[in-house]
């Protein structure tokens, strides 16, 4: 049986300021789909990363077939036998399903590739793999369906010699109709030998699917059981902390208090792209949560909100204010600010010095009358807010490339506080505390609720449940890029969560 | 006392380890400088003497010029490849303008006109059109290159040039030439306005993370559009001032600016704030370049030897910088 296994031990992965995977062991099996579940930040990314070759651990041993080793790269990987489709495709959206399963293994006629043997090895492939799948492979993929794409990325995966095929969230972007489909073929894998790891917010559907389940919290492994012994609601409590209750009554009162603000911000008839909402708004000093699957439209209605590419409205108005031209500069200008997720991309500037960084949105603040910068306006400004969010650095001149996640994310939100007074009315976080330590964590949630008390409207859009149960005084689920019924603080609960975010009825 | 932490530093070995590094990484370029500058003075007889520096100083003034104004599409991620032809058009609009009897100022605006219309036509095909700027003003500079052999028909304008004119590239000052005067001023002023001023912040900040000023609210397409400008701008004074010093108007003349600017921006990007352009840095490529141009001609080394020594510094400048932070200029 061991040389059917790919054994993990004791694996560990230490981020700069986050332990991603703590001493972490499973057992993946070639007769098994196994479904790999726990919240956003539990470590399932980093665990298939390790196991997919991406990402070395920091600690550990890893066996295939009882035999230790080293996967270098995803081609080490490929080479051991271990596959990946990731979540997003990595599809050339020009070339045909045919053309993009032999992609970079094209058979070749005297150094031209044989367009014809290419077709019919590819549809050998497919039908091997699949029989029961009909399929266009002379298409370019952008024009097939999602469902049929992900069949083409799995047959393209499983063209080595394969035993463990990992897909992350295969069926996230997929409408109901095409599921079925992709469910058959991943069940039809283990029966040729070829183990399946599959992650999925679906619980159903992992339940569904798996035959054994691993749940992972906070970096460490849970439980791995066989499926039929465990429930979904059972699968709810081993993915949650199960912690926190007794500071909930005293916000409870906190929010009772805040919820009676003007209205900050409201639009009406929103619509970007797919996703509409009819009507939102939020009051001063609120706590706003949206919540929603991959791909549900809460982050795409957050970001919509701020920077407008696309978007279509019948009304948008910042305290009172009809938004006329609706763009980032507008609503800054509005009093709208937005920390956006993935920082490095979207914040900030990892070569400047926190300085500069704090700097970004109001350099205006150091200009003397001469208009001059002054760098001594600048560094005590800067040297206020490194003291207000607590940034752990030597110095304001430190390259913000040396900082930790949570002490980066500090200085993300920083930037919108240096000198700007009170004239933020209306704050937005996406993903707020995302790569960010337990103790940063903490001291971001005190920020936000110091400036809702300010009277900052403060709208979270977020993927950590526990984080919006903690922080939101009402949470508004998304599903399929619409905005749910409004979930109000006596209905918060994790399962009341989940169970809005997959749009099944309570 | 710079500690700003309620909490401790990271780890101070760490953080020394950085500085030190850093260290390394800023001022590298400036010790290779002195030492090329040092071994000339050594081996070189007049390499020493006041004039030859005066002459050194006044070799690098136009390419400084040019070099100032790619820093400022530099420092937005934008790179201008129309400056070459862009110094050549000023360098025959002008004398052109002035042997038919058109007053000086008016000549001079005329030129720096030119320059506002080459960069608005880049900064409208980049921003606008949306075609990224190595390639847009790759194209702009063939039409630049065409213009001018029009406006001449290839020949060189010479005679009938005003002394005032003449005394700009020939002239000096107190023994000083008036060349590395206006050279001076142009990199002070640069300076200024990258590092003193928001428009230096906001363009600096362009290039550091267009998505990051986009969010932070910065006019991302005006900053970029105005870095192109300067860019034209700074070329087209360049121009007007390599006409008066060559005492005419040479339609080829600006050609080589296009590829020494390039090696001056680039040499700067590996020192101060690596991988960024900067004014001082642009200024210390320029130097470098004059320097080693100078030596090895009066070393009496032909100009092909010289050409194949820049082009060495000039991959060895550009490996610097991508080998120690991420180039990126497409």
């Amino acid at each position: 049986m061991a040389e059917m296994e790919t054994c993990l031990t004791d694996i560990t992965m230490q981020f700069p300021g986050t332990r991603a995977l703590d001493r972490v062991s499973v057992t993946f099996r070639v007769d098994e789909v196994h479904g790999l579940i726990g919240e956003n930040g539990a470590g399932k990314s980093t665990l298939v990363n390790i196991l997919g070759g991406s990402l070395p651990p920091t600690s550990g041993s890893i066996a295939i077939g009882g035999e230790s080793v080293r996967l270098k790269s995803p081609r080490d990987a490929l080479l051991r036998g271990i596959a990946h489709v990731s979540q997003e495709g990595s599809l050339v959206a020009g070339l045909s399903g045919a053309e993009n399963i032999l992609l970079g293994a094209e058979p070749r006629r005297a150094g031209v590739i044989a367009a014809g043997k290419l077709r019919n090895d590819a549809a050998a492939l497919v039908k091997r793999w699949f029989p029961q799948v009909v399929i266009n492979l002379a298409e370019p993929v952008a024009s097939l369906p999602v469902a049929d794409r992900k069949v083409i990325e799995i047959v393209r995966a499983l063209r080595g010699d394969i035993r463990l095929l990992i897909l992350d969230e295969p069926t996230a972007t997929l409408p109901a109709r095409e599921k079925e489909q992709l469910w058959s073929i991943i069940r039809s894998l283990p029966r040729q030998s070829v183990g399946v790891i599959l992650i999925s917010h679906f619980l159903s559907e992992i339940k569904a699917l798996s035959d054994r389940i691993t749940v992972l919290r906070d970096g460490r492994h849970v439980v791995t059981e066989a499926a039929g012994r465990l429930s979904e609601s059972q699968l709810v409590d081993l993915m949650l902390r199960r912690s926190g209750e007794s500071g909930k009554s005293k916000e409870q009162a906190a929010a009772a208090a805040r919820a009676e603000g003007a209205v900050a911000l409201s639009v009406k008839g929103w619509r970007a792209g797919r996703l509409q909402v009819p009507q939102f708004h939020i009051r001063a000093g609120e706590i706003v949560g949206l919540i929603g699957l991959t791909g549900s439209g809460h982050f795409g209605f957050a970001r919509s909100l701020y920077n407008p590419a696309g978007v279509h409205y019948e009304s948008c108005e910042v305290g009172g204010r009809a938004v006329a031209l609706h763009r980032a500069r507008t609503m800054r200008d509005m009093g709208v600010a937005l920390v956006p997720d993935h920082r490095m991309e979207n914040a900030l500037i990892g070569e400047w010095e926190l300085r500069e960084n704090l700097a970004m949105v109001h350099p205006q603040h150091a200009v003397l009358t001469t208009g001059v910068l002054s760098r001594r306006r600048e560094e005590s400004e800067a040297q206020r807010i490194m003291r207000l969010l607590n940034v752990k650095a030597h110095s304001s001149a430190q390259q913000l490339n040396t900082l930790s996640g949570g002490n980066k994310q500090k200085i993300s939100i920083g930037k919108w506080l240096y000198g700007a007074g009170n004239r933020y009315k209306v704050m937005i976080f996406i993903e707020p505390t995302e790569g960010v330590d337990v103790g940063a964590k903490a001291e971001i949630y005190a920020e936000m609720r110091r400036l809702a008390g300010l009277g900052v409207a403060i709208l979270i859009a977020s993927s950590d449940l526990i984080e919006i149960e903690t922080m939101a005084d009402r949470v508004i689920p998304f599903v399929n890029q619409a905005a749910g019924p409004e979930l109000t603080r006596a209905q918060f609960s994790e399962s009341a969560f989940i169970t809005a975010m997959s749009g099944e009825s309570a | 006392m710079t500690s700003t932490s309620a909490g401790t530093a990271p780890s101070r070995d760490l953080v020394l380890g950085i500085v030190r590094k850093d260290h390394v990484q800023r001022y590298s370029t400036v010790v290779v400088l002195v030492l090329i500058f040092l071994i000339f003075a050594a081996t070189v007889d007049r390499f020493l003497q006041p004039q030859n520096l005066l002459n050194i100083a006044q070799q690098i003034s136009i390419l400084t010029i040019v070099g100032v104004g790619l820093t400022f599409g530099f420092a937005a991620r934008e790179m201008d490849l129309s400056v070459g032809f862009a110094v050549g058009l000023a360098g025959i609009l002008v004398p052109l303008l002035l042997t038919k009897d058109v007053a000086l100022p008016l000549a001079l605006l005329a030129g720096i006109g030119a320059g506002l219309v080459i960069g608005g036509v880049n900064a409208a095909l980049v921003t606008i059109v949306g075609i990224p700027s190595l390639i847009a003003t790759l194209a702009t500079a063939s039409i630049l290159f065409g213009i001018s052999f029009i406006l001449t028909g290839g020949r060189a304008i010479y005679g009938g040039l005003p002394e005032a004119y003449l005394w700009l590239g020939q002239g000096r000052v107190g023994g000083v030439p008036v060349l590395a005067i206006l050279m001076l001023i142009a990199v002070i002023v640069a300076w200024f306005v990258m590092e003193r001023t928001v428009f230096g912040r906001y363009i600096y900040a362009v290039g550091g993370n267009r998505k990051a000023a986009e969010l932070s609210g910065i006019n991302v397409r005006g900053y970029r559009i105005a870095a192109l400008v300067v860019c034209a701008v700074f070329a087209t004074v360049a121009g007007m001032l390599l006409a008066s010093r060559l005492g005419s108007g040479q339609p080829n003349a600006g050609e080589r600016y296009l590829l020494d600017g390039l090696a001056t921006v680039f040499i700067g990007m590996t020192m101060l704030r690596p991988g960024t352009a900067t004014v001082v840095g642009t200024f210390f490529g320029a130097l470098f370049i004059g320097i080693i141009n100078n030596g090895l001609n009066l070393l009496g080394m032909d100009t092909y030897i010289q050409s194949i020594v820049k082009g060495i510094i000039i991959l060895t400048a550009v490996a610097v910088v991508s080998r120690t932070t991420k180039l990126n200029l497409l």
